[in-house]
């Protein structure tokens, strides 16, 4: 991939200060619990310890299920079973039933190593099978994990369990393990807060909310959730071997489903792609209990009666409460003005490539011949155009092209080597972009989060370098910022860069996706209908960057209704009739044709 | 012994036909998966005893308040968890807000009820023998369910409306069919469906709230293997897994079957996330 | 344009509509009178589904729509139906899994019991091409034939507004011919007809007048016998206005 070789554009002046009063504003939440954390032994008692040792363990496994459910949006109702593996993995290894007994410390590696391994196994299926589906089966693993533990009573002790581990001082006191679980807690919040502001975490909101269009960018949904199912998997089982140690003695029983829906519950109402909303949550449902010590055992009743008023009426949770500076009210009368002389500079130097061709491709759906015997070819630097009455195959054409459909017969050839197909996910390092018919972006994230999600692939820092806050980190970051407040500045977007997505109108919304298509330097664009619901002006000046955007190198193929746009900026037109190419040429050829006129009009 | 496991697994084959049904049912309504099915199985169980034995009403009371509490609980799903999220635009808050109204009736049930399972009544005061009711009510109940839902789709003009809306909801709209109310009442239905279950099968499973989870997922498991909306599959997979958990039952043991019983259906889920027979209704794309 | 002297059957102002963040009809005005035919032309984008569907109360919209001076704001598909208005939408959208018969049941579902089967014959024989096949199941129908169910569907209740979606799309020509003569005597018997089609000619022999919408609004109003339509209409589409 070229590196980015333009002179970097000065910000705008609306972003600075914004940026940074953000920045201290988002911090301020975690650093006031920090300095209430480590003072806690300081004016908590012996009881509240406990309590406060608890939220830290709590907090540690549900860290990192955060990721599974609040940013990639998987339902695992039963991470439960996590926590009872790695809490029985780290008390045996201990209590040395099985072997010559562990360093507990070695015995919590260990059993992160198990979690890991069995977070995998119970997420896989999240890869195959519907939503609910998936909901269920890890409510299934919850109730066998349970239920092995009181069946295999040589490792477990049975019924009767087995003690927990004990670490050594300085955290063998009440007050040292305090600390001991605090730090990891910390430790854990550090970590996901990193991967939140990483490419990853844009990019498992992006599969949550907007699966095809992050697939077009590159991001491979397979590849992202096994990571974050090892991490999760891990940093239960820790948790479960610091509860283990909390409890002092575990069996079966402490392991309820109850504790299952209560870390689930604690990041719905956390809201989604949020650190500081889950971990408000976590301490929220597990001092509750506390104050409201008549209703103890009601406790169940009350988290399922605080996840419905969550669902129905603030489904963005406490994220949603606590963030502020998207109250502040927009300017109305918002025009979108592109600026078409900077999409040279985004691109850097333009690299030659072939063009894009169609040999004779069909495509069926049922009886329907959606596309039959279709030859076309886009070639770079020139605006093509694809037009045609409903149903004539325009949209399923682009669809085969940017892999997300195989065809049944034919090829699509990039520069002569046929393109994998029903590939979606690999067009984006062939440099294809597309847009789609309606938007799809990532509501609750900002409008520049969603722009660098189309730079996804460009990122080098692992997913452990994002983890830990390496340099490379730091470094794609503000490569990827730049690059997409230049992109949101050549489509006019970029004083909107700050605001949630889900605030901006429709017509913002598709020059949002342009922006994001265009971090992909793209050797191919494709469009799908982009001037459906904007207003005259706006086509005129989405016609002017679309033409800049050739004039840079790239082959852009146009699918479009409104005739105007096609006319004006078409270098050559396609019309497709029945899934067929009934006419091409120039506008001017196909302005004249009669029959072009009659199928596209009716008659 | 085989006598003892075709019969036991029959019966509680049909009990978890019965709750995929009311799965089917719910799903055909509004293409929304409920977690109430379970529930509305253990409420089934609890208000029978409830009516029956702690209230000293006569048995077909108490079934038939039994059915409308159900009913009642299937109304109120509509209502509230499954009405207001339709709208919205994100299509996994149905998963979230029926697993909430589940979770809180079960709390409910397990604080005011008891947590310990309680005894059903035997409906009827006969003598026991092998093959006995509480082996051939679940049976009975899952017959006059299926030939009852039968007569309702292929015979009445609500049951055709019923078909209309599951299919093709947007052309049922348009042709002035009244979309919502027959919405309720499919869930009324499956409400009815799954207390009758949980009634039904009383005697084998007792009153109990954990019954609740447990019939969630194994009332889960036909319809997965079955197909989605395919109430046939739904019936042979659930006897099918009803012979399977009582024979592996009394081979290896209660807590190893349910191992085995996971196993299979993970197994098979993900060769054929599907399920066997393939989702049934065609969706109009 | 004047109608008649009579207050018009169905009155549009203002109306606009479209799907979420989406608009896509900008304050339309139209009006179509007693047992007229009207021609609702334009290519596609244009809004022409979209308009129906806000009439029959499908979609959201904001504006004024009256019918037979009643004021529709608010009302469900199945109450503006019951008003007197029916909606056929597009694509043949019958229910495969029943046969004809029921599938006119459906569309009776509001009418007292006694009067349905009355009504059923009343429509069949209309169509005896469907009426030949009535305890068929319409998966096994043509696509023709399950348009000419779609339209008989909308029949059942008398509508004194009968909205037609593209009924021609996928249609043989015999068999569009068919549905349009149907249209022709429904405009005899005094029945109002809004007629969204993309055959232009065939559309203005059918109608007494047409309206061309582009681009959420509407670009030209006529009368179906004014000379010189056709290249107007093109003109209209082409470049957003003319009248």
């Amino acid at each position: 991939m070229d590196t980015q070789v333009t002179q970097p554009l000065s910000p705008p002046r609306a972003d600075v200060p914004v940026a940074s009063a953000s920045i201290a504003s988002a911090l301020l939440p975690f650093a006031a619990l920090l300095v209430v954390g480590l003072a806690f032994p300081l004016f908590g008692g012996g009881y509240w310890g406990v309590i406060a040792t608890r939220a830290c363990v709590y907090w540690v496994l549900v860290s990192g299920l955060n990721l599974v459910v609040g940013f990639a949006g998987q339902i695992a109702i039963g991470w439960v079973a996590l926590l009872t593996l790695g809490a029985y993995t780290t008390s045996v290894l201990v209590a040395g039933n099985v072997m010559p007994a562990w360093p507990p410390y070695l015995a919590l590696a260990a059993s992160a190593v198990v979690g890991a391994v069995f977070g995998l196994i119970i997420g896989l299926p999240a890869l195959r099978l519907r939503t609910f589906y998936f909901a269920i089966t890890t409510l299934g693993f919850a109730t066998i994990v349970t239920q092995v533990a009181l069946a295999w009573q040589s490792v477990t002790g049975g019924g009767v369990g087995v003690p927990g581990p004990i670490f050594p001082p300085p955290f063998s006191s009440q007050w040292g393990f305090y600390y001991f679980c605090f730090g990891l807690a910390a430790i854990c919040t550090w970590m996901t807060a990193n991967i939140a502001a990483s490419r990853f975490g844009r990019a498992l909101a992006a599969i949550r909310d907007a699966e095809v269009a992050a697939e077009a960018s590159g991001i491979s949904k397979p590849a992202l959730l096994v990571t974050v199912f090892l991490f999760a998997g891990a940093a239960a089982a820790v948790a479960g071997g610091l509860f283990a140690s909390l409890q002092s003695y575990i069996t079966p029983d402490a392991f309820t489903i109850d504790l299952s829906i209560l870390f689930f519950i604690a990041i719905l109402i956390g809201g989604r792609s949020s650190i500081i909303g889950p971990l408000l949550g976590t301490i929220l449902l597990t001092v509750l209990p506390e104050f409201a010590a008549p209703l103890v055992a009601w406790s169940t009743f009350l988290y399922a009666v605080l996840l419905l008023v969550i669902v129905l009426v603030i489904p963005g949770g406490i994220a949603e409460m606590l963030d502020f500076k998207n109250r502040r009210p927009l300017e109305s009368d918002r025009a979108i003005v592109p600026r078409p002389e900077l999409v040279a500079r985004l691109f850097g130097a333009a690299s030659g490539a072939g063009a894009l061709t169609l040999q004779q491709v069909a495509l069926s759906f049922g009886g329907v011949k959606a596309i039959d015997g279709l030859d076309l070819e886009i070639r770079p630097g020139q605006v093509h155009g694809l037009i045609g009455p409903n149903g004539s195959g325009k949209t399923t054409t682009l669809n085969v092209i940017s892999g997300y459909y195989a065809p049944q017969r034919g090829e699509v050839r990039l520069n002569g080597a046929a393109l994998p197909e029903a590939a979606l996910h690999l067009r984006a390092e062939k440099r294809i972009a597309r847009t789609f018919q309606t938007p799809r972006i990532v509501g609750s994230a900002s409008v520049l989060e969603n722009v660098m999600i189309g730079g996804t692939i460009d990122g080098q820092a692992t997913f452990v370098e994002s983890l830990l806050s390496l340099p490379r980190h730091w470094r794609d970051e503000a490569r990827l910022r730049e690059a997409a407040m230049l992109a949101l500045s050549t489509v006019g977007l970029e004083r909107l860069a700050q605001v949630r997505a889900d605030r901006l109108q429709h017509s913002e919304l598709r020059f949002t996706e342009i922006a994001r298509a265009l971090m992909l330097r793209p050797a191919f664009l494709l469009l799908d209908e982009p001037a459906a619901g904007l207003s005259v002006d706006e086509i005129a000046r989405l016609g002017a960057l679309i033409i800049a955007i050739s004039r840079a190198g790239t082959g852009v193929l146009l699918v479009e209704h409104h005739p105007d746009l096609i006319f004006d900026i078409c270098h050559h037109v396609t019309v497709l009739n029945l899934g067929k190419t009934l006419a091409a040429g120039t506008p001017a050829d196909i302005r004249s044709h009669r029959e072009v006129v009659n199928a596209y009009l009716g008659g | 012994m085989v006598q003892s496991i075709i019969l036991s697994g029959v019966a509680v084959g049909c009990v978890y036909a019965l709750i995929a049904i009311a799965y089917n049912v719910m799903f055909s309504a509004s293409r929304v998966f409920s977690f109430t099915a379970g529930t509305l199985g253990m409420l089934g169980g609890v208000l029978g005893s409830l009516f029956i034995l702690r209230m000293g009403l006569p048995v077909s009371v108490g079934f038939v308040l039994a059915l409308a509490g159900g009913a009642v609980f299937g109304i109120i799903t509509e209502i509230v968890a499954v009405r207001p999220v339709l709208k919205s635009l994100d299509q996994h808050l149905y998963v979230l807000s029926t697993l909430a109204l589940a979770l809180m009736v079960q709390q409910f049930t397990a604080i005011e009820w008891s947590t310990e399972p309680q005894p059903f009544p035997r409906l009827f005061d006969i003598a026991r023998i092998d093959f006995d009711q509480q082996f051939w009510l679940p049976m009975l109940a899952c017959a006059v369910s299926i030939v009852g839902l039968e007569l309702l789709y292929r015979h009445t003009l609500i049951g055709y409306a019923f078909l209309a809306i599951s299919e093709d909801n947007y052309a049922a709209r348009a042709l002035g069919l009244p979309e919502r109310g027959l919405r309720m009442a499919s869930f009324a239905i499956a409400g009815a469906i799954g207390a009758l279950a949980g009634f039904a099968g009383g005697e084998m499973l007792l009153a109990f709230f954990a019954n609740a989870p447990m019939l969630t997922f194994y009332g889960f498991v036909p319809v997965a293997l079955g197909g989605m909306g395919n109430n046939r599959g739904a019936v042979v997979a659930g006897l099918l897994l009803g012979l399977f958990q009582q024979a592996a039952n009394f081979l290896v043991g209660g807590i190893f079957a349910s191992v085995a019983v996971f196993t299979v259906f993970i197994v098979v889920l993900l060769a054929r996330p599907d399920g066997l027979a393939g989702a049934s209704l065609r969706r109009r794309v | 344009m004047p109608i008649s002297a009579a207050d018009p059957l169905l009155d549009v102002s203002g109306l606009s509509s479209g799907y979420g963040k989406i608009g896509v009809l900008r304050g339309i005005d139209f009006k179509v009178g007693a047992g007229e035919v009207v021609a609702l032309l334009g290519p596609n984008g244009a809004g022409k589904t979209t308009l129906l569907r806000a009439v029959s109360g499908l979609l959201p919209w904001s504006g004024t729509v009256r019918f037979g001076g009643r004021d529709l704001a608010g009302l469900s598909p199945r109450d503006t139906v019951k008003s007197g208005l029916a909606h056929v939408v597009e694509g043949h959208r019958v229910f495969t899994q029943l046969d004809v018969i029921d599938n006119l049941l459906l569309a009776a579902y509001d009418l007292p019991r006694g009067e349905r089967t009355a009504r059923i014959e009343e429509v069949l024989a209309l169509f005896p091409e469907i009426a030949a096949k009535r305890h068929e199941r319409a998966a096994w129908l043509s696509g023709g034939q399950q348009q000419i169910l779609a339209v008989a569907q909308g029949l059942i209740r008398r509508p004194r507004l009968l909205m037609l979606d593209e009924p021609s799309a996928g249609l043989s020509p015999v068999l569009v011919d068919r549905v349009l003569v149907v249209v022709q005597r429904l405009r005899e018997s005094g029945t109002a007809v809004l007629l969204v089609e993309q055959l232009i000619e065939k559309a203005l022999a059918l109608a007494d007048r047409v309206y061309a919408l582009a681009r959420g609004s509407i670009v030209l109003e006529a009368q179906a016998n004014e000379a010189d339509l056709p290249h107007r209409l093109e003109q209209a589409y082409m470049t957003g206005g003319s009248k």
